[in-house]
């Protein structure tokens, strides 16, 4: 695997330059600005680029086959993508497993499956939610038997994002009823194309199969595939929503549905319009203060520090000001609004979809309303 | 009929008509979505048998003088069926079709009243402009030529209405020279786009357009208010009874003051529709009466983004699925907020009307 010149050393207009100048040679033309998230199969071919690069990772130290970037230029890769229209990975391995492995996995675990991730044989998915387990993620109910060297899964996983294109899963398995319900929750590593395990896709409201139900009846796992320490997984379940809640606080979508506001005022004949402008402006600088903060939080992880609760700013900043831009897209769109697919075949035009997109992004990885519980209770301290 | 204090016999009449075109309508309509849902992405995107039998309730005649075959009631009758209308999230083009046979003659109106014959108007040529923007396409008596926009449900009808620059022309659907094109909209419905090449039309003389589209853009308003009080009615629904951390949701206060902010809007709007309805039956100045729709227009298109917005969020997950029947008040209202005018273009019209009222 080639894992890439030491880019760091790169000032940062040319590291943006050789990244830019990377994707345009690089990008398959055909998954540009895609309308609807692509399966994997749809996404392979640049899955594999970015993989041949060692481009996968870029925020995992180098010795395990990441980028080690800086904040700043995580950023700007993240910028580069979106500016070109490239399609969001299935990426749970690079930007959630990853990290936990790295951080509580023994070497034997790492060895066996951060490579697996980086050459795009594992695609992983997460299982968390179930049907009664969504807010309440401690209350999930899928339970884990020790069998010999074998843990017995049974139960039931809910909106498992991509579970249909994956052939291993990370989930949160209760290996101990009689405790506090925190207290009896193990991390589990579950290949998905074994006996026991059933996959039902789901239509959501962009009429796409992107997440789906998973049925788990007397699944049996290799005992060393449990992470960290029996019943212990709440807390390093916490640590990983963590990642996620930086991942799902980066800039990303934000960014891209600004970029396509500006396209939509355009073809709406409304880029010169002082109303527009002025809320234009708006939506411009909270993105910029956004990345402020977004880069403030890289840097604390780069320094080794331990991320508190109030990462879950991030998370509500980023999905709120996503979903702001794209409700706005749909006040201006006229009858636009209410086409099923992008306005004259165009996928820069599709404020429908767009409004669509941003509709979960505040329900997943934790809800903009469970975020401000946390940040009330763990952070300022409140009552109740 | 019990006649409450300050309230004459003639209101105390009245309140019992909407009441009993309301039962009516809510009788008819049933509770029931699966209709809608399978309705939805198919061809036409509406059922020509229910079609007839709301025809034959009157529904199409709501604002049509009893001499010319309607029911000949007042604006407030009729945003009471809308509302109705937008509550069971009625697929078939009633609104649409009203607003048309309110300007036909009567040799042409009284098929279309029965439900033999549907004709469509079709004003708009391009985004985000309002039914009275003047028209460019013309018509010489004879031939029309020029293109029409966002016609919704314009496939498997038999005519349009067609604004011009010169009056209102028919054109049959299958005459030679009109061609269709469309595209599939949100709510499993289409949009048309007409295009007209010298295709012959025939002239409609005097009509009341502006007050047709006074009326239709109101009942569009009603509709999405209907439309926003069930979906909030399911959410409400569903904050009691699911639920976390061992509690219905509905017992955060997080969620019972943004429940509570819903209500309000939906007093709002209502408040907004029903004073419209009011200007219009006192035959106010025709700015008065505009200024009124628009201000319910710009309202109740608010109110159905932000009502259909907070609907999903509160559903959580399940919201986001295309069997969950809160995602079918969304589409709809995706497709309704910005037609016959949006929150924005209402407002500026709003405005400059009050300039000169
Ligand atoms: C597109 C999408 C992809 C997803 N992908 C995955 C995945 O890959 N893996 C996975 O494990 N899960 C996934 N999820 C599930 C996601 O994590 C849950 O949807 C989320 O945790 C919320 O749970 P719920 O949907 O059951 O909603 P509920 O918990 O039922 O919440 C319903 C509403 O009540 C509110 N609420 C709940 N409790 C409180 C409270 N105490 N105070 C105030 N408000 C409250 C919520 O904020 C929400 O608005 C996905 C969800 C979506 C929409």
């Amino acid at each position: 695997m080639n894992t890439g010149d030491n880019l760091n050393e790169l000032d940062d207009a040319s590291f943006r330059a050789t990244v830019r100048d990377w994707i345009e040679k690089n990008y398959p033309p055909e998954i540009r600005n895609p309308p609807k998230r692509l399966h994997f199969a749809e996404n392979k071919s640049w899955y594999m680029a970015l993989s041949k690069k060692g481009w996968l990772a870029p925020g995992w130290p180098r010795e395990h086959g990441g980028m080690g970037l800086s904040a700043t230029k995580q950023l700007i890769m993240i910028e580069e993508f979106e500016r070109h229209g490239c399609a969001r990975l299935n990426d749970h391995g690079m930007t959630m497993l990853g990290p936990l492995l790295i951080r509580y996995g023994t070497d034997a675990q790492k060895a066996r499956f951060l490579p697996k991730i980086l050459s795009g044989d594992h695609i992983w998915c997460q299982g968390y939610s179930e049907p009664g387990a969504g807010s309440d993620l401690a209350g999930l109910s899928t339970e884990a038997v020790l069998d010999g060297e074998h843990w017995v899964v049974n139960g039931q996983k809910a909106w498992t994002t991509m579970a249909s294109d994956a052939n291993w899963m990370f989930m949160l398995v209760r290996t101990d009823k009689t405790v506090k319900k925190q207290e009896g929750i193990s991390f589990l590593l579950v290949p998905m194309d074994v006996p026991g395990v059933t996959v039902r896709p789901i239509l959501n409201l962009e009429r796409h199969d992107d997440f789906c139900e998973a049925f788990f009846d007397n699944v049996r796992v290799p005992r060393e595939n449990l992470v960290g320490v029996v019943n212990q997984g709440w807390t390093m379940a916490k640590t990983l929503l963590g990642f996620e809640r930086i991942f799902l606080g980066s800039p990303r979508q934000a960014a891209y549905a600004l970029s396509r506001l500006e396209v939509l005022a355009e073809h709406m004949g409304l880029a010169d319009d002082a109303v527009f402008r002025d809320r234009h402006a708006q939506f411009a600088l909270d993105l910029a203060d956004h990345n402020a903060l977004f880069a403030s939080f890289v840097a604390r992880l780069k320094r080794g520090q331990e991320l508190g609760a109030d990462v879950s700013l991030l998370k509500i900043s980023q999905s709120e000001l996503f979903r702001r831009i794209a409700d706005y897209m749909l006040e201006i769109a006229g009858e636009n609004a209410g086409l099923l697919e992008p306005i004259e075949g165009n996928r820069d035009l599709n404020p429908a979809g767009l409004f669509l997109q941003a509709r979960p992004s505040t329900i997943y990885g934790g809800s903009s309303e469970i975020q401000r519980n946390i940040i009330a209770k763990n952070v300022l301290d409140l009552p109740g | 009929m019990r006649i409450e204090s300050g309230q004459t016999a003639a209101d105390a009449e009245r309140m019992e008509t909407i009441r009993m075109l309301r039962d009516s309508a809510i009788a008819f309509l049933g509770a029931d979505l699966g209709r809608v849902r399978r309705l939805r992405f198919q061809d036409t995107g509406f059922d020509r048998a229910t079609w007839r039998e709301m025809c034959g309730l009157g529904w199409l005649g709501v604002r049509i003088p009893e001499a010319q075959g309607g029911l000949g009631f007042g604006m407030q009758e009729y945003v009471a069926l809308a509302t109705e209308l937008g509550a069971a999230l009625v697929p078939e083009p009633l609104i649409l079709v009203g607003l048309s046979a309110r300007c036909l003659p009567d040799d042409e109106l009284l098929n279309v009243l029965s439900g033999e014959r549907i004709i469509l108007p079709a004003w708009q040529e391009v985004a985000n402009a309002l039914a009275d923007a003047p028209a460019h396409t013309t018509f010489d008596g004879r031939k029309l030529i020029g293109e029409k926009r966002f016609v919704m449900n314009a496939r498997g009808v038999d005519a349009y209405l067609v604004t011009t620059s010169s009056g209102l022309a028919l054109v049959e659907a299958t005459t030679q020279g009109v061609s269709l094109s469309t595209e599939k909209t949100q709510d499993g419905g289409h949009f048309g786009t007409l295009r007209f090449d010298g295709a012959v039309a025939k002239a409609i003389p005097v009509a009341p357009f502006d007050e047709a589209v006074a009326d239709a853009t109101l009942a569009s308003a009603a509709y999405l208010f209907g439309l926003s009080e069930r979906a909030f009615r399911l959410t409400i629904d569903y904050l009691k009874i699911r639920r976390q951390f061992g509690k219905p949701i509905g017992a955060f206060q997080a969620l019972q003051h943004r429940a509570v902010d819903l209500y309000l809007e939906l007093a709002l709007t209502r408040a907004s529709v029903e004073s419209a309805a009011t200007t219009i039956d006192a035959k106010a100045s025709i700015a008065q009466q505009q200024a009124a729709v628009s201000r319910a227009k710009a309202r109740a298109s608010r109110c159905g983004a932000l009502v259909c917005r907070e609907a999903i969020q509160m559903h959580g997950a399940i919201g986001y699925t295309d069997e969950a029947d809160i995602g079918l008040f969304l589409r709809k209202a995706m497709t309704l907020i910005n037609h016959f005018g949006s929150e924005r273009a209402h407002r500026a019209r709003y405005v400059a009307l009050m300039k000169v009222a």
